[in-house]
């Protein structure tokens, strides 16, 4: 928590916006010296980074929270929204909104679009990989691998059929790159509300996350319909991948490495694990996205790019240790 | 009084009918071995009983309801399962295993009350573990977690307990000890219900053998007259000899 807030004051304090540094301390340094802040720096604290990094720290938190809920509906610690085609369905949804021009109708015709590609994706993946009641690995990364390329080739299709229309295709691309760049009020409150509003459905369900760990048969012994449950629950993490997705692009790992570190750290309980995987992830993006901010413009470092630097070493570690014979 | 009866029912998983006009009851008091050899169907049985898998015919009924009828945490508090194995890949500790059996007395939020930390003692005390209930269950031994299983179901209190192979992996003394606490609960009024291929720990102890094969319902009735020899021979295919008395027996091919 003490991290998260010292992640939230330097990144409102400290970064580079354009071809300079805006420093909060001297602002707020000025403002008590009698001297109002300019207008250009209460403008970049206020309408560029104040958003920028809501969108971070709930779309952080989001991609976390459908991570671990995935892990455990699906039994297995390698599920996360990006394995499962939920981020791919969220990305060609949200595609096809921005080049039918849908988005202009409306700020929530691309979250809704994003939505509704996740949840498609997603079941696709539900049904194929589900064999005797159980979701192997080999299944799900099979499916997730099958339909994940299936839907990407659909999203290019869609980018390059558009080409004709630069406006169109430009958007297109620019978004599903991911990063955090430009985003408005509007972006911070659509990720705000649909983090918060899954969450919410999410958080008072940590007693089903845990007995859907178990075998279905199991768990149906004590009392969870564990279809209807798992059911719900993909639901939600679609929900809160499509509503960050939709606002962020395309942001790798976050959902795979942040619910494993936060096991780590506090046990597979998921009454504790839930809060903590936000916090993490929260954490997280916004440090990442901080890192992007410090680099020069003209190294175009990419937010994806950042947490994938994260991710994959942290990846390697965990297979050095299950190899030794711990559990992943 | 807690009873659980099935009737004529038939299962079919995939092309195969896996269970054909099954009929069996389980009432409180009683001791059940349900015998077989592999692919008879019991798991499948224990299952169907469970209301885990709906039948294509016929059907199951909990005290006087069908099965399906009952609201999940009505019916868990009414029926315990004991899985094959812990089956979970991530590092829960043994306790925090068997407070999930304390799941069907709990509202959605509510914090553990004095009894259901009770209930948690008893069960690890009951399998006697709780040496390692505080450690991740991925680190127990096959042994271990089974007997973490046992005691999840245990805290469960329900009065019908139906176990998938309870013995696998346990070493003898912890095997014994585990028939004898169970032959203890039927004693004292529960319903017992257990699939195994132990048929020398189970025949003395039970009350009743339901022998399955083929899914069909082979014998039902007192273990000397289901596992009679003529029976065993030919439903497991050997030569079962007792030395003294009706069981232990030797088996010979």
């Amino acid at each position: 928590m003490a991290g998260l807030v010292a992640v939230a004051a330097l990144y409102l304090g400290v970064a580079r916006e354009g071809p300079g540094f805006v420093v909060l301390g001297q602002w707020i340094a000025g403002w008590f010296g009698g001297l109002a802040p300019s207008l250009t720096d209460a403008f970049i604290v206020a309408d560029i980074r104040a958003p920028r990094l809501l969108v971070a720290l709930f779309g952080g938190a989001a991609l976390a929270l459908a991570g671990t809920v995935m892990q455990a509906t699906f039994r297995n610690p390698l599920a996360s929204p990006d394995l499962v085609g939920t981020t791919a369905g969220a990305a060609l949804g949200g595609a096809l909104m921005i080049v039918l021009d849908l988005s202009r109708v409306g700020v929530v015709a691309t979250p809704l679009g994003s939505l509704l590609g996740a949840m498609l994706v997603t079941s696709l993946v539900f049904v194929l990989a589900r064999s005797h009641g159980r979701f192997a690995v080999s299944t799900l990364l099979l499916a997730g691998i099958a339909l994940n390329t299936l839907v990407g080739a659909l999203t290019s299709f869609v980018v390059t059929f558009t080409f004709d229309n630069y406006t169109a295709s430009s958007r297109v691309l620019f978004w599903l790159m991911g990063g955090l760049e430009a985003r408005t009020w509007e972006h911070a409150l659509i990720t705000m509300l649909g983090c918060l509003g899954f969450a919410a459905l999410v958080a008072p369900r940590a007693r089903d996350l845990d007995l859907l760990t178990l075998h279905d048969d199991t768990a149906h012994s004590l009392g969870v319909d564990a279809a209807a449950a798992r059911r719900y629950l993909v639901w939600c993490a679609c929900g809160l991948t499509a509503t960050t997705v939709s606002n962020t692009g395309g942001i790798a790992f976050v959902g795979l490495v942040v619910p494993h570190l936060a096991r780590l750290l506090v046990g597979p309980s998921h009454r504790v694990l839930l809060p903590t995987s936000a916090l993490l992830g929260a954490l997280l993006l916004a440090a990442s996205d901080f890192a992007c901010r410090l680099t020069p413009p003209d190294a175009n470092l990419r937010l994806g790019v950042v947490t994938a630097f994260l991710g994959a070493p942290y990846f390697l570690w965990l297979l050095a240790r299950h190899r030794r014979g711990e559990a992943l | 009084m807690s009873s659980l009866a099935a009737s004529e029912l038939r299962v079919r998983l995939g092309t195969r009918d896996v269970l054909t006009a099954v009929s069996c009851t389980l009432r409180a008091g009683e001791f059940v071995l349900l015998a077989g050899r592999n692919g008879a169907g019991k798991s499948t049985l224990l299952r169907t009983l469970l209301g885990a898998l709906p039948p294509d015919a016929g059907r199951v009924v909990l005290h006087d309801k069908p099965i399906a009828a009952w609201q999940g945490k009505e019916r868990a508090q009414r029926i315990a399962f004991v899985p094959q194995s812990v089956d979970t890949p991530f590092e829960f500790t043994g306790r925090e295993l068997v407070t999930m059996g304390r799941h069907p007395h709990r509202h959605r939020g509510e914090a553990l009350s004095r009894d259901d930390l009770d209930a948690i003692e008893r069960a690890l005390v009951a399998v006697d573990a709780l040496p390692f209930a505080a450690r991740p269950v991925t680190t127990l031994s096959g042994g271990e977690q089974r007997r973490i299983a046992v005691a999840r179901a245990l805290a469960t209190e329900a009065p019908l307990l139906l176990l998938d192979e309870p013995t696998n992996n346990l070493d003898l003394e912890h095997a014994l000890q585990l028939v004898a606490m169970l032959a203890r609960f039927a004693a004292a009024g529960r319903g017992v219900l257990v699939a195994s291929h132990d048929l020398n720990l189970f025949a003395r102890h039970c009350s009743r053998v339901v022998l399955l094969h083929e899914g069909r319902v082979f014998a039902d009735g007192p273990p000397e007259q289901a596992l009679a020899e003529a029976n065993v021979a030919a439903v497991f295919g050997v030569q079962s000899v007792a030395p003294s008395g009706f069981f232990p027996r030797e088996f010979r091919l």
